[in-house]
């Protein structure tokens, strides 16, 4: 039995050994793998941790990147526009000159029909050329350049209607009695030569184009219609996207050849506080288009004397000898209103050579009325002395009370001057 | 942006004259000489909403016979500008034209010696 059981228990021991064997090694195995797997695992980790921090590396850099190109690109953008914009001033400059030079030609060869017809179209060039020059100025950030005086609204129509080339083709309708702050004429001006110019581009040639001039209760409309096609629902976004006050215009964007009249519009109505829009359909079929101008951009100012007053006073070694002639000629003719007053246009009086006009009772009359008419135009006549040398003659003698009542009237003439919200009464009454 | 005081000014006349004259051709100078001499008729009423320019040489006529030049003058206006707007007028009826005053004649010399001579005679 035991040596039966001897081998087999011998057998069974190498077995159980072998067993033992086999599974201590397998533990050791199994341990070494699972410390194997663990220590992947820990790199894996570390790994994807890694990956982490360089995805985020990645995307500052990303982000960094397109910062930096967008820094670029508007430091590109606003470079072209510095150079543009010197660039242009001089254009705008040289445009101005060049103006000038041509109204005294137009002055001084104004009797030749030829000659005079000519420099109109030189002039009509020019004026055409400027526009574009302080459209691509606005566009860059630049200005209009400043105009000194103000302007009636109707005037400003006017000088609007100049700037295009198919100008003929424009009515100026209505006139209300206010006058643009000097330093919104030339926008203003700008904004509806873009407009008109909008206008007769897109309608048929030959069909009119109205500019209405309309007196609302926030300030004044120009109203400007034209008989084309009208604009469709894609351009009216367009054309509102640019008008709107926040609109970033690039000059890149604007599309070749550039098509800038909107966004000049908007960019200026911003600047100065004007509102212009183009939604509307005119009762002609085409676009109407609208520029309000608010009231702190108006005034009742009348514009000053004749616009050739300034470079004829230009020229002239002595341009201060006729504004007090004048004042002087004024109060002497003061000085006997009943006669004047009364004095009908043609009188056939037998001494003076040049009848006195008709006035208007000047004592009650502000003073801005004196040397200007109701159209703000200058009412000279031939009956002021011409003379330059002052007059020796002893100024005529008041009494108290009309020195005083003209003193007033000079008062409440500056003052009505000065202020836009008209006080009546109460104050000065 | 520039400073609004680095604004360039503008000097430039600011209504053309061009839209003045409303593009339409200009008249000969014959037919209005610079100094022919108009004058607004007698009871007129100015035309419905006149152009300022209108309104300007309506109210410069209305005193009495003035020359073609000098109410160019006067509007600051190129003559043959002038020149379109009177005609307007006056082919409107609203302008008296009349031409200028032809220049003094001199006198004989010869009447002149006789009139010394006989100055001469009766006090001499």
């Amino acid at each position: 039995m035991t040596f039966a059981q001897g081998p087999l228990v011998w057998a069974l021991v190498v077995v159980a050994l072998v067993a033992v064997g086999a599974v201590l090694r397998a533990r050791a195995i199994n341990v070494k793998l699972r410390r194997n797997h663990a220590e992947l695992r820990q790199e894996r980790d570390a790994l994807l941790h890694q990956r982490d921090e360089l995805h985020v590396v990645h995307n500052t850099l990303l982000q960094r990147q397109s910062a930096e190109l967008a820094e670029v690109r508007k430091d590109a953008e606003e470079e072209t526009k510095a150079v543009l914009k010197a660039a242009v001033r001089t254009l705008q400059g040289l445009a101005d000159e060049q103006q000038v030079v041509i109204e005294k030609a137009q002055r001084k060869y104004g009797d030749d029909p030829g000659i005079l017809a000519d420099l109109m179209a030189m002039d009509h060039a020019n004026s055409q050329f400027g526009r574009r020059a302080q459209g691509i100025a606005v566009l860059c950030g630049g200005w209009l350049g400043r105009r000194e005086t103000v302007a009636s609204v109707f005037d400003v129509a006017r000088s609007a209607q100049g700037r295009i080339r198919h100008f003929d083709r424009v009515r100026v309708n209505g006139q209300v009695n206010f006058s643009v702050v000097s330093r919104a004429v030339e926008p203003v001006a700008v904004v509806l030569a873009e407009l008109l110019a909008n206008a007769t581009n897109y309608s048929a040639p030959g069909t009119p184009v109205e500019i209405n001039i309309q007196a609302v209760p926030t300030g004044v409309c120009l109203i400007v219609d034209d008989a084309g096609l009208g604009m469709g629902q894609e351009e009216k976004d367009r054309a509102a996207a640019l008008l709107s006050p926040q609109a970033a215009i690039s000059v890149s964007s604007l599309g070749i050849p550039p098509q800038f009249g909107f966004a000049v519009s908007g960019m200026l109505a911003a600047r100065y506080g004007f509102r212009v829009s183009v939604d509307s359909v005119s009762p002609y079929g085409g676009v109407r288009a609208v520029v309000l101008i608010p009231d702190e951009l108006l005034t009742t100012e009348a514009p000053p004397a004749a616009p050739a007053e300034a470079p004829e006073a230009a020229l002239s070694p002595a341009p201060q000898g006729r504004q007090p002639d004048q004042w002087q000629a004024r109060a002497q003719s003061q000085a006997q209103p009943q006669h004047q007053a009364q004095a009908p246009s043609p009188a056939p009086a037998p001494t003076p050579l040049f009848p006195p006009a008709p006035q208007p009772d000047t004592a009650t009359q502000p003073l801005a009325q004196i040397t200007t008419t109701a159209g703000g135009l200058p009412k000279r006549r031939r009956k002021s002395p011409v003379s330059a040398v002052p007059s020796t003659e002893p100024a005529p003698v008041r009494s108290n009370e009309e020195t005083a009542s003209r003193l007033g009237a000079f008062q409440r003439g500056t003052r009505s001057g000065r202020d836009t919200t008209t006080t009546e009464g109460t104050e000065f009454q | 942006m520039t400073a609004p005081g680095e604004e360039q000014q503008v000097s430039s006349g600011f209504v053309r004259s061009y839209v003045i004259t409303g593009g339409r051709g200009l008249p000969d100078a014959e037919d209005l000489s610079l100094v022919t001499l108009v004058t607004l008729a007698p009871d007129r009423q100015p035309p419905p909403n006149p152009s300022p320019e209108v309104k300007a040489i309506w109210e410069l006529c209305s005193g009495g016979y003035l020359s073609v030049a000098e109410v160019a003058g006067h509007l600051g206006l190129p003559v043959g500008v002038a020149r379109l707007l009177l005609q307007d007028l006056h082919q409107q009826g609203h302008l008296l034209r009349r031409k200028a005053p032809p220049p003094a004649q001199l006198v004989d010399r010869k009447i002149l010696e006789e009139v010394l001579h006989g100055l001469q005679v009766r006090f001499g």
